[in-house]
C-alpha cells in the first residue's frame, strides 16, 4: 500500500516566519494579474511566476501562501505547479544553464556543449554546484532550431554555441546576479 | 530544378529583413511609430470600415489556412462561433493566440514576436472586430523570455496609442456597425509544457490549471475559455490578416499554389524555419509549394560541408520524415498525401546530411514525446515510454529483430484509432517513429542481432511414439 507510506501523504511543510508572498508580489497580483482573468484560478500561473521570480523557487510554504491569497485549495496550486517544468519545487542554483537537447540541437553538436558545461561546472546534468551558484539542466526544444546548438543561460538565449565558448558564457553569467 | 517565386515582395517579413530581400543580420524590432509610418494599422482601419461579416467573408474567400500545423481554414473556424442576435453585444467571447511554439524544428512565430510584434497585434484587432470578440490572450511559451518582453512592450504601446483599451479600437474610430468596438489584450506566459500548444490544453492552462487537453465536443468556438465561445488562432495566421484585408482575397490567391491533387488549395506565403545541416539556417518567407530542394540549395546556402542530403523532418517532428528520394517534395498542404508524412505541420523543415544516424533521430523524437506526454491517456503515456526504451535499446545495439516488430507495432497502434487518445500527441509520435523506421528500415535492421527461435525436434524412435 504505497499510498500510505509515500512521502506526500504525510508531508511536513518546512516553514519560515518571513512570508514568500511579499507585499510587492501581492500588489502585482492584485493590480495586474487578477483583473485580467474571469476567475482567481486564472491568475495562478502568473502569480506562481511572480513568486518564483522573487523567491528563486517555489517551496511548499509559498504554494500554500498563494493558495490562501487566491482562495484556492493548496492541492489545486500544487497540481498546477507540479505539472509545469519551469516551476522549481526544489531549490535551484542562482543561475540556470539550460541546454536544448531536441532534434536540431542534438544533431548540430549539443552533446559536446553539454559535456563542456559539465566539465566547467564539475557537475552532472540535473545537479547544482556546491556553492549553489549554477544548476545545469537539459531541456526539450527552446524554439531556436535555426541557431542550433542553443542554450538558455538564465533568461538569455545563446545560439550557435561552440564547446570552447561555454567557459566564457558561464563566467559571464556568474558576474551578473541571478534571478532571485 | 526550376521554380520561380510568385511573390515579388515579402508579405509577413515586409519589415523584417529576410533573404533574398535583405540580410538577417539587419533584423531589429519595429516599434509602433515605425510600424505606423510604414503602412501599419491600415489593414485594421480598412477592416473597421467594413461590416464584421464582410471581413469574415474576405478571409473565407481568401481560403487562408491555419499556420499552426493543422492547416484548418481560418474563415471556416470563425463561422463556428454561435450567432448572436445583437452583433454589437454578443456577450463575452475570447480570442486565444497560440504562441506556445514548442515543437522541435519549429521557430517561425518567434521571428514575428521578436521583430514585428505590431503585425500580430493588428491581426488580433482585426480578428476581434470581425468575430466580435472582446478579450484576447496571447499564450506565449515560458522559454520565450525576450519575446514576452517585446510583446508586452508592444501591447503597452498599442494601449497608449488607442489600438486596444477603453476608447475602442484605434481611439474609437467610427466603424461600419456605427458603434465602437472595444478589445482588451493581455499576455499570458506559459511555464514549459509542449502540450499547452494543443488548443484545449492551452485553454486549461489559461484558466490556471494543468495543461490537460479536453474532450471535444464541445468545441472551443462554442464552449472554450471559462466556458465562453473562444477562437484559437496561431500567431502567423493572425499576422496574415492585415495584408489580406488591405489587398483582398484575389491578391492572396496570386501567392502560393493550387492543389495539384484536387485537394483544398495552399494559397499565400508561409514562414519557413530551416534548421539542421544547411549552411544558412533561419526563418525565410516563401510561397507555399516551394520544393524542399530549391529551398535548401538556392536560399539556404546548400548542405553544410558539401555533404549529401539524407532526409528532412517535414515541419516539426510530429509530421514524420521525408526520405532520401523525397528531396523534391513541394512544401504545401498536399505534402502529407503525396509523400507519406502526417502533413505540412508548421513548414519548418529540419535537414539531415548523409552522416546522420537515423536510429538516433528516432530515439531523440521518442524521448521528446515521452517527456512531453501529459499522462492523461494510457496509450500515449505508456506507449511513448516504451517506444523510447525500445529505440534506446536498438541504438545501443542490444536489440534483436523481434524488437523492431514490437517497436513498429506500438508505433502504428498509438493514437491511430480515433478516440483512444484525447489529443493528437500520440498520433504525432506514431507518424514520426513509423515513417523513420519504414523509410530507413535497413539502418534499423543493421543495428539489431537476429532473434533465435529455439526449435526442438524429436527424431528417431521417440518421434514414432
Amino acid at each position: 500500500m504505497a499510498w500510505i507510506t509515500k512521502k506526500s501523504g504525510s508531508l511536513e511543510v518546512e516553514r519560515r516566519s518571513q512570508p514568500y508572498l511579499t507585499d510587492e508580489v501581492k500588489k502585482k497580483i492584485t493590480e495586474v494579474y487578477l483583473p485580467r482573468y474571469e476567475t482567481k484560478h486564472g491568475a495562478l500561473i502568473p502569480a506562481l511566476h511572480a513568486v518564483q521570480e522573487s523567491a528563486g523557487w517555489l517551496p511548499h510554504q509559498a504554494l500554500m501562501e498563494v493558495a490562501e491569497f487566491l482562495e484556492l485549495k493548496p492541492a489545486d496550486v500544487l497540481d498546477t505547479a507540479s505539472f509545469y517544468e519551469e516551476f522549481w519545487l526544489k531549490r535551484k542554483g542562482e543561475h540556470v544553464i539550460a541546454v536544448c537537447r531536441s532534434i536540431a540541437c542534438e544533431f548540430c553538436g549539443q552533446k559536446e556543449v553539454t559535456e563542456a558545461c559539465k566539465k566547467k561546472l564539475g557537475i552532472d546534468v540535473g545537479e547544482t554546484t556546491e556553492d549553489g551558484k549554477f544548476t545545469l539542466i537539459e531541456l526539450e526544444c527552446l524554439g531556436a532550431c535555426g541557431g542550433a546548438p542553443a542554450a538558455l543561460v538564465d533568461h538569455t538565449l545563446h545560439e550557435f554555441i561552440k564547446p570552447e565558448q561555454v567557459a566564457r558564457l558561464i563566467d559571464d553569467a556568474s558576474k551578473h546576479s541571478g534571478h532571485h | 530544378m526550376s521554380w520561380t517565386p510568385k511573390t515579388e515582395f515579402p508579405v509577413l517579413t515586409a519589415r523584417i529583413p529576410t533573404p533574398p530581400f535583405g540580410e538577417m543580420k539587419d533584423r531589429r524590432t519595429v516599434w509602433y511609430d515605425e510600424y505606423a509610418k510604414t503602412g501599419g494599422y491600415d489593414g485594421l482601419r480598412k477592416a473597421l470600415s467594413m461590416k464584421p461579416a464582410d471581413v469574415v467573408d474576405t478571409v473565407k474567400t481568401a481560403e487562408l489556412r491555419g499556420r499552426g500545423g493543422a492547416g484548418f481554414p481560418t474563415g471556416l473556424k470563425w463561422t463556428f462561433l454561435p450567432k448572436s442576435e445583437d452583433p454589437n453585444n454578443p456577450g463575452v467571447r475570447y480570442l486565444a493566440i497560440n504562441a506556445d511554439e514548442s515543437e522541435p524544428g519549429t521557430f517561425k512565430d518567434r521571428l514575428l514576436m521578436d521583430f514585428d510584434p505590431h503585425l500580430l497585434l493588428e491581426g488580433i484587432a482585426i480578428c476581434c472586430y470581425a468575430c466580435r470578440l472582446s478579450k484576447a490572450y496571447i499564450y506565449i511559451r515560458g522559454e520565450y523570455h525576450h519575446q514576452a518582453m517585446v510583446v508586452e512592450k508592444a501591447i503597452k504601446e498599442a494601449y497608449d496609442k488607442g489600438v486596444f483599451g477603453g476608447k475602442g479600437l484605434l481611439n474609437g474610430a467610427s466603424t461600419a456597425t456605427g458603434e465602437v468596438w472595444k478589445v482588451e489584450c493581455h499576455l499570458h506566459r506559459g511555464a514549459g509544457a509542449y502540450i499547452c500548444g494543443e488548443e484545449t490544453a492551452l485553454l486549461e492552462s489559461l484558466e490556471g490549471k494543468r495543461g490537460w487537453p479536453r474532450n471535444k465536443p464541445p468545441f472551443p468556438a462554442i464552449k472554450g475559455l471559462f466556458g465562453k465561445p473562444t477562437i484559437i488562432n496561431n500567431v502567423e495566421t493572425l499576422a496574415h490578416l492585415p495584408s489580406i484585408v488591405s489587398n483582398g482575397s484575389a491578391w492572396f490567391h496570386k501567392q502560393g499554389t493550387e492543389s495539384k491533387i484536387g485537394g483544398p488549395p495552399s494559397f499565400g506565403t508561409k514562414l519557413m524555419g530551416v534548421s539542421g545541416h544547411v549552411n544558412k539556417p533561419g526563418v525565410y518567407e516563401f510561397d507555399l509549394g516551394i520544393p524542399l530542394r530549391v529551398m535548401v540549395e538556392k536560399y539556404c546556402g546548400g548542405m553544410r560541408n558539401g555533404k549529401k542530403y539524407k532526409g528532412a523532418i517535414a515541419g516539426g517532428i510530429s509530421t514524420g520524415i521525408l526520405g532520401p528520394d523525397q528531396f523534391d517534395a513541394e512544401m504545401d498542404f498536399d505534402i502529407g498525401r503525396k509523400y507519406n508524412v502526417l502533413g505540412l505541420g508548421t513548414a519548418c523543415p529540419t535537414i539531415f546530411d548523409e552522416d546522420t544516424d537515423m536510429v538516433a533521430v528516432a530515439r531523440n523524437i521518442a524521448r521528446f514525446f515521452k517527456h512531453e506526454s501529459c499522462g492523461q491517456c494510457t496509450p500515449c503515456r505508456e506507449g511513448s515510454g516504451w517506444l523510447y526504451q525500445l529505440l534506446s535499446r536498438i541504438e545501443a545495439g542490444d536489440a534483436r529483430t523481434k524488437d523492431l516488430d514490437l517497436t513498429l507495432e506500438i508505433a502504428t497502434s498509438m493514437g491511430a484509432m480515433p478516440g483512444t487518445t484525447i489529443c493528437g500527441l500520440a498520433d504525432g509520435n506514431n507518424w514520426a517513429t513509423r515513417t523513420i523506421m519504414n523509410k530507413y528500415w535497413d539502418e534499423f535492421v543493421a543495428r539489431v542481432r537476429p532473434t533465435y527461435v529455439p526449435v526442438t525436434m524429436s527424431v528417431g524412435a521417440a518421434a514414432r511414439v
